[in-house]
């Protein structure tokens, strides 16, 4: 037996202006960024940084993961240096994703990391120098909730296992160069506002705080960590060593609990 | 094969209900599927994607899958009535993806047993927000009285229903598709409904555990059916060769993300790269096997 679908003239119409109209839904919102802008930056001049770069997909392929390179094309050892990058998701409940503190040892002002992504939005990089200065470099990316994952709700067994660390140093190294890194901890990095499937109210926000990045003892980077960086943050960063010894990383929980690793670094 | 007045009768009803009845085809006597077509969950998707269903017995109908929105399941249900009057006793949903899911609401007025794997209701209640959030972008207005309805029956292990002269075998499964899916033979007729833990024709979508879906499709291999209805594509007879090709694409991409860890490749990197292979070979590659990268590269970094 089979039976056809048909619709009315009327209701093709209906269906084509539909259509049309809801193109508008593809589109990151504008009207967030007012508000941002006061609560993080009152009363401040943003310019716009076209040294500043933000790589990201044009639609997410996974709102859990979404991978963004964020590069600063300017010197870290001069004075009008950016020193400090935001990095800000519009649309996201939280919109400070995280903060880089970069120093003459990052090398070069580069990171590529994970965010989550709630919905379609601006994700924004905002430079800052020494004096204060303020640039900012923004992407559109379409992405829809980063919530999947197990449902098991074995949180002890996810505390257990949270903050061991891979760090690791690509090879060969060129000592007085930037080298790349990249640096992965295991950890759920709980938003605060997902459900806990036991309860039924809100699972307690847990997640790493705090990243600090030394070679032989000197700060390369920290990193001030929110919960839109993905679950198990990961990140590819760079540091200059200027002779072999070791690459050290600090990982703070909001808990307060402490978490290092680190590699050798040899010629 | 119904007589023409009570065709007309039933297309009668449907415009009462404003709902038009969906096409389904006849798999087998008692056994009815409709195909949705292959598009990708989207703005304006509209709700029908996917194989939904239904089976009658003597005693009554169960329905496999509601559709993605009320207005499919509506429409399902309309299709259900133009086949038999008997109560519908069961809405089993195979897992917890929202083309699957969102009709139920449609089923409210027949007080069925709401059936699915015993982790399904915490699925369902861990996205509700998002899903919902997301329905009316989805289906537009098709998205008006779309509800989340957990199982009220949830199945662990394996748990038959009895349709009468027929009993429905639903089988329980380990993390695979997603972390709750559930597949169903049906006695009467020995077909397999395997949900989303067979595709055919369109990219398999990983949402739950790619080596545990390898594992599952060890499972599927010996159940003893002569066809297979799949959560998307066609009825198959040939459902072995079906489930090779899925093998197939997944333990590629499997091996060819792991293969990219261990050279220190990056994730943007391996989405362009893994699985080439099999492109070409199935609808949505590029969309699809990019995300499928994306779900299971960062675990599998931590192997």
């Amino acid at each position: 037996m089979r039976l056809s679908h048909t619709l009315t003239p009327v209701a093709t119409l209906g269906l084509m202006l539909f259509g049309y109209s809801h193109g508008a839904w593809a589109e990151a919102s504008d009207k967030l960024w007012p508000a941002i802008k006061d609560s993080f930056f009152a009363g401040k001049t943003i310019e716009p940084a076209p040294f500043i770069k933000l790589e990201g997909p044009r639609r997410a392929e996974s709102g859990a993961q979404v991978p963004i390179t964020l590069t600063v094309d300017k010197p870290l050892n001069d004075a009008e240096a950016i020193q400090k990058v935001y990095l800000i998701v519009d649309a996201n409940p939280i919109k400070l994703a995280a903060t880089y503190h970069f120093t003459p040892l990052s090398g070069k002002a580069q990171i590529a990391t994970r965010i989550r992504q709630e919905a379609d939005s601006f994700v924004r990089a905002i430079g800052e120098t020494a004096s204060g200065k303020l640039y900012m470099t923004t992407i559109e990316i379409r992405a829809a909730g980063g919530c999947g994952g197990p449902v098991d709700g074995d949180d002890s067994a996810i505390r257990a296992a949270a903050g061991k660390i891979k760090l690791s140093a690509e090879t060969p190294v060129k000592f007085g160069e930037a080298n790349p890194a990249t640096f992965m901890i295991k950890h759920p990095m709980y938003t605060g506002l997902q459900r806990d499937l036991v309860s039924g109210g809100y699972k307690p926000a847990f997640y790493i705080q705090k990243l600090d990045f030394n070679f032989n003892g000197k700060p390369v980077m920290s990193v001030d960590v929110g919960v839109a960086v993905a679950e198990d943050p990961y990140m590819r960063f760079f540091y200059v060593p200027d002779a072999p010894g070791v690459l050290e990383v600090k990982a703070q929980d909001n808990e307060g609990k402490t978490f290092s690793q680190s590699v050798e670094i040899k010629s | 094969m119904r007589k023409p007045f009570q065709l007309l009768i039933a297309l009668f009803a449907s415009f009462q209900a404003t709902a038009a009845p969906l096409s389904v085809e006849t798999v087998a006597p008692g056994v009815y599927v409709h195909h949705g077509v292959h598009k990708d969950i989207d703005a304006n998707y509209g709700g029908d994607i996917c194989n939904i269903g239904f089976i009658v017995g003597k005693r009554g109908v169960a329905v496999i899958d509601s559709g993605g929105s009320p207005r499919v399941g509506a429409e399902l249900r309309e299709s259900i009535r133009m086949v038999t009057q008997l109560p519908i006793l069961y809405v089993i949903n195979t897992h917890v993806h929202p083309d699957h899911i969102f009709g139920n609401a449609a089923f409210k007025e027949d007080h069925p047993v709401f059936v699915g794997h015993e982790k399904l209701a915490a699925a369902m209640l861990q996205r509700k927000e998002s899903y919902l959030k997301h329905q009316e972008e989805w289906t537009g207005n098709d998205a008006k009285g779309s509800e989340i309805i957990p199982p009220t029956l949830p199945v662990k292990g394996s748990y038959t229903l009895d349709l009468g002269d027929r009993t429905l075998l639903l089988t329980a499964h380990p993390a695979a598709h997603t972390h709750a899916d559930l597949s169903i033979l049906d006695s009467g007729s020995n077909v397999l409904w395997t949900g989303d833990l067979l595709f055919i024709e369109r990219t398999p979508s990983i949402d739950g555990d790619i080596k545990g879906w390898l594992q599952v499709i060890d499972t599927l291999r010996t159940v003893p059916a002569t066809v297979s209805i799949p959560g998307h594509g066609p009825v198959s007879k040939e459902w072995h060769q079906a489930l090779d090709n899925e093998e197939r694409y997944l333990a590629t991409l499997l091996a060819d993300v792991r293969a990219a860890i261990k050279q220190g490749r990056t994730m943007e990197q391996t989405m362009d790269n893994a699985a080439q292979s099999e492109r070409g070979k199935w609808a949505l590659f590029d969309i699809v096997n990019r995300r499928n990268v994306n779900l299971i590269f960062p675990p599998l970094e931590w192997e």
